[in-house]
């Protein structure tokens, strides 16, 4: 038995052995415990690696995304830039182009009005000269009436040298160049009344000049401007017993607005877009004399001082005249 | 008072304005010789002795110079310079008589040493007083530059 048990000494052995055995139990829990932990260690790796490398190609598409937008957007730019510098050619092109128009237009005024003067005056010339010949050497055998006649002929004379110095002046006016300083309006004004008054001191008109006014602009053109305002009011109150001009400004947003103010004849609103046209009258000779070149001139020189010039008036209302003269205050 | 009858050179292509400038001398009894030049080549064979006037004396030159602008072939500024660039006549008394009153004529004119720049009145009455009065300056009030001798 103790054979059997000594033949199965084993029965102790497995204590030994359990003894023995437990080291690599141990170490195979223990290798377990650390394998499980590796695993679970390299689990949160992997898990932090693939999480990772979603966030990185996340990012990286981001970038990309971004990088392909930014690239669009360089590309986009460099096409605008193209644009504008395409632009800017065309339009520099299109400026000489009309710079060149413009000067040849003005050429061809010049030598238009140069013409006028030279070629329009001679034949006036003549028929004034020889209608005085006929009138100095034959007017005992000419009677009284074709003498009267041969008088109405050089009266017709005058009047279209007239005009046509009024057109050399008009054209001229558009083509010189502007002087631009500060003018005393209310001074230059009274001095422009005060001619008037000289030249008819029977005449009486009550005249509001306001005091200050004052604008920048070419001093002689602007002089023209009011010598021909006033003397249009000066003109159309002559059929009023108590005639009244008034000049002064008032303040309209940031623009100063000058303006005449007349009790005359005024016109009716109807026809006030033909008022700034050469040449245009809306009263016969009769009525009041003039050329109807005096308001086409005044537009001329506040358009090339970059304002506006625009009227109110009523038949036998009188007429105000307003103008500005580009300056913001 | 001079003795020598003068001579008013009168360089106008227009026969109205020649006609009309002549009877104002007429008018104004003037007894001068009116020499009239039909353009600026005549104007300056007249004064050079040459063409029509081949073995004229060029000694004998014009009191005044009366030269309007607007001339035929050679123009009136054209005249001028070449009588000025001509030491004979260069100091030619010259007066424009012209239509234009534009700037341009007037500073080109004075830049060529013109006398005088006179306009054409359209009036007669006014044409013949300035005639009158250019006749009296020139002739008359003017001292001429010496008389070259040959």
């Amino acid at each position: 038995m103790a054979g059997v048990r000594q033949a199965n000494p084993g029965t102790s052995v497995p204590t030994k052995n359990y003894v023995l055995n437990l080291g690599p139990v141990h170490l195979i829990l223990t290798v377990g415990a650390m394998g499980i932990l590796v695993i679970f260690l390299l689990t949160i790796l992997l898990a932090a690696a693939v999480l990772f490398a979603a966030v990185a190609s996340r990012r990286r598409r981001q970038a990309e995304a971004a990088n392909r937008e930014l690239t669009n957007e360089v590309r986009e730019r460099k096409r605008a830039e193209e644009e504008v510098n395409k632009l800017n050619a065309e339009l520099e092109r299109r400026v000489v182009e009309r710079t060149r128009q413009l000067d040849a237009a003005n050429k061809e005024l010049e030598a238009f009005s140069y013409s006028v003067s030279h070629d329009l005056r001679a034949p006036l010339r003549a028929i004034d000269g020889f209608s005085k010949a006929i009138l100095d050497e034959y007017a005992e055998t000419l009677d009284k009436q074709a003498c009267h006649y041969l008088q109405r002929v050089r009266t017709g004379i005058q009047k279209m040298s007239g005009l046509i110095d009024d057109l050399l002046n008009l054209s001229s006016m558009s083509r010189a160049m502007l002087r631009k300083e500060s003018i005393n309006l209310t001074a230059l004004a009274r001095d422009v009344v005060a001619e008037l008054q000289d030249r008819e001191p029977l005449r009486k008109v009550v005249i509001g000049i306001a005091d200050g006014l004052s604008a920048v602009g070419d001093a002689q053109l602007i002089t023209i401007v009011l010598v021909n305002l006033f003397g249009n009011a000066w003109k159309y109150t002559a059929k009023r017993p108590e005639a009244q001009i008034a000049f002064g400004s008032e303040n309209q947003g940031n623009e100063v607005v000058f303006y005449i103010r007349d009790n005359g004849a005024g016109f009716d609103m109807a026809y006030a877009a033909k008022l700034f046209a050469p040449f245009q009258r809306l009263h016969q000779d009769s009525e009041f004399e003039g050329n109807g070149i005096g308001l086409a001139t005044i537009q001329r020189i506040v358009l090339r001082h970059g304002g506006r010039v625009w009227v109110k008036a009523a038949v036998n209302e009188g007429a105000t005249f307003f103008f500005t003269l580009g300056d913001v205050q | 008072m001079m003795i020598q009858e003068q001579t008013i050179l009168l360089v106008e292509d227009s026969d109205d304005d020649a006609e009309l400038a002549m009877r104002a001398f007429h008018r104004a009894k003037s007894t001068n010789r009116v020499v009239r030049a039909r353009d600026g080549v005549d104007a300056l064979d007249y004064l050079f002795g040459r063409g029509p006037y081949a073995g004229r004396d060029v000694l004998d030159l014009p009191a005044v110079t009366l030269l309007d602008l607007n001339l035929p072939k050679v123009s009136g500024l054209e005249v001028l310079k070449a009588i000025r660039a001509e030491e004979r006549t260069k100091h030619l008394p010259i007066v424009i008589l012209t239509s234009s009153n534009e700037d341009k004529d007037r500073l080109s004119a004075y830049d060529h040493f013109a006398n005088s720049y006179v306009l054409k009145p359209v009036d007669y009455d006014q044409f013949a007083a300035a005639a009158l009065q250019l006749g009296l300056y020139w002739l008359v009030l003017n001292a001429p530059p010496p008389r070259k001798e040959k």
